[in-house]
């Protein structure tokens, strides 16, 4: 698999879209023939990946909101992306 | 406790030019006109309303019906996610651009296998450079794209090969689907059932073309419950997240609930959806845990296999209120394994083709 750098640009893979549960309004990762309830983390960690940021940005964009050092953070986004590649969720 | 659909199944209709003799379709079609175009968007609002997230557009072939974008951009206007389940035959820029412009999410191409002869033996029809032109045009125009097959005796063996060929299309995603015995299936199930040594080799195929693809095609292998101890959890249960709708306009808890003779199902044309899914007979029956018979009733699976399939249970046992004589504990199991061991021979009967209504 391709290894997440620094500079990978992270974007939800083809067919892939976020949207609100219209019931609950949790926020919902919709794919082929699955959902997935996202936490509020991963939410964060999703809206941000549009393509245009990297990982390095998107880590210091959430230590902002977050008020940690974007290393602190790091191993945890890491592990969430590689996590969301496997299932094609989420491309670089 | 309240029940919440999350995905539709709409088969639109049952016309197919393909003859899979493993369709799940019924091998006796219901009677009735299909719904119009006015009545299936009046089910994609209605479904949504429900909660559900997902339409698969299915059949038969869905792209027979000419209404197609339409009913795509409904659903999708409704705020669905909307899957094309096809054969692709019928797929052409034309479609593809209107579909794309309705706001199509995913496409999902069926292959019958990986050389040209032996996919068109298995459909029935000479179909498999139509499907390769079709999985390129997709790519072509941007879709996502899922390939599926289905796996049974005549195309296991080269399950390498119908790897390879999803990869070479670029699919992100791979579906490996188990023949299961349903609708025309269940009558090819002799012609069909791999053997013990076809499945114990493909595992192993399957596991390590998903270790070595990941991040670039998911894979998803669905292990056959006919060589499995366990029952699979049909449907997550009946009546508890799935419902189908088919081209005459009857609500189904799965694709196959037609193979159940005692139930009666509702339709869209005499009812709203939410009092189908809610209320009617047959999304009651066999929900929840309260209509279990022993050994399912006392048993800690209880609520992760649902008790298995009832389709099952009404094809092999007669009765649709047993446990799934796939589970080893059934009392039926013995049906089960006396019809596996006949498929050890190296001899099986011809295909039964699928007919069009």
């Amino acid at each position: 698999m391709n290894t997440l750098t620094d500079q990978s640009q992270a974007v939800l893979a083809r067919g892939v879209r976020l949207r609100a549960d219209p019931l609950t309004g949790e926020p919902l990762l919709l794919f082929p023939e699955g959902v997935l309830p996202l936490d509020a983390t991963t939410h964060d960690i999703l809206l941000r990946c549009t393509g245009a940021m990297t990982l390095s940005g998107l880590l210091l964009a959430l230590s902002e909101e977050y008020e940690a050092e974007p290393e602190v953070l790091r191993a945890d986004v890491v592990q969430c992306l590689t996590q969301l590649r496997q299932e094609m969720l989420v491309v670089w | 406790m309240n029940y919440r659909p999350y995905l539709l199944l709409a088969e639109l209709t049952y016309r197919c030019p393909l003859h899979c003799p493993y369709c799940s379709n019924p091998a006796r079609y219901p009677d009735g006109r299909e719904l119009t175009t006015a009545e299936w968007q009046r089910v994609f609002r209605e479904a949504a309303e429900l909660g559900v997230l997902h339409a698969g557009l299915s059949g038969g072939e869905p792209l027979q019906r000419a209404d197609l974008p339409e009913l795509v951009a409904t659903a999708r206007q409704a705020g669905l996610y909307t899957n094309l389940i096809t054969s692709a035959a019928g797929l052409n820029e034309a479609r593809l651009g209107q579909l794309k412009a309705a706001g199509l999410d995913n496409i999902q191409i069926s292959f019958q296998a990986d050389q040209e002869s032996s996919a068109n033996r298995i459909a029935g029809a000479a179909m498999h450079r139509v499907k390769l032109a079709a999985a390129r045009m997709v790519r072509a125009a941007g879709f996502p794209l899922t390939v599926n097959v289905v796996l049974h005796r005549d195309n296991i063996d080269r399950l390498e090969e119908i790897i390879a060929l999803a990869e070479e299309l670029e699919a992100e995603r791979l579906e490996l689907a188990n023949v299961q015995f349903y609708g025309w299936a269940f009558r090819n199930r002799a012609a069909l059932l791999p053997t013990r040594g076809q499945i114990a080799a493909a595992i192993p195929v399957a596991a390590r073309a998903r270790q070595r693809l990941l991040g670039r095609m998911h894979i998803i292998f669905v292990t056959p419950d006919y060589y499995s101890d366990r029952p699979k959890p049909c449907m997550d249960g009946w009546g508890r997240r799935f419902l189908t709708v088919n081209p005459a306009g009857e609500v189904l808890p799965c694709p196959t609930a037609k193979e159940i003779k005692e139930l009666r199902f509702d339709n869209v044309r005499d009812h709203g959806l939410g009092w189908i899914w809610n209320e009617s007979a047959a999304f009651r029956r066999f929900r929840g845990t309260e209509w279990m018979p022993l050994p399912c009733r006392e048993c800690e699976f209880r609520e992760v296999d649902f008790g298995g399939c009832r389709c099952q249970a009404a094809l092999l046992a007669g009765d649709a209120g047993v446990t799934d004589p796939a589970c080893a504990l059934s009392p039926y199991r013995a049906r089960l394994t006396e019809f596996v061991q006949a498929a050890q021979s190296p001899e099986a009967p011809d295909f039964a083709y699928r007919q069009n209504p």
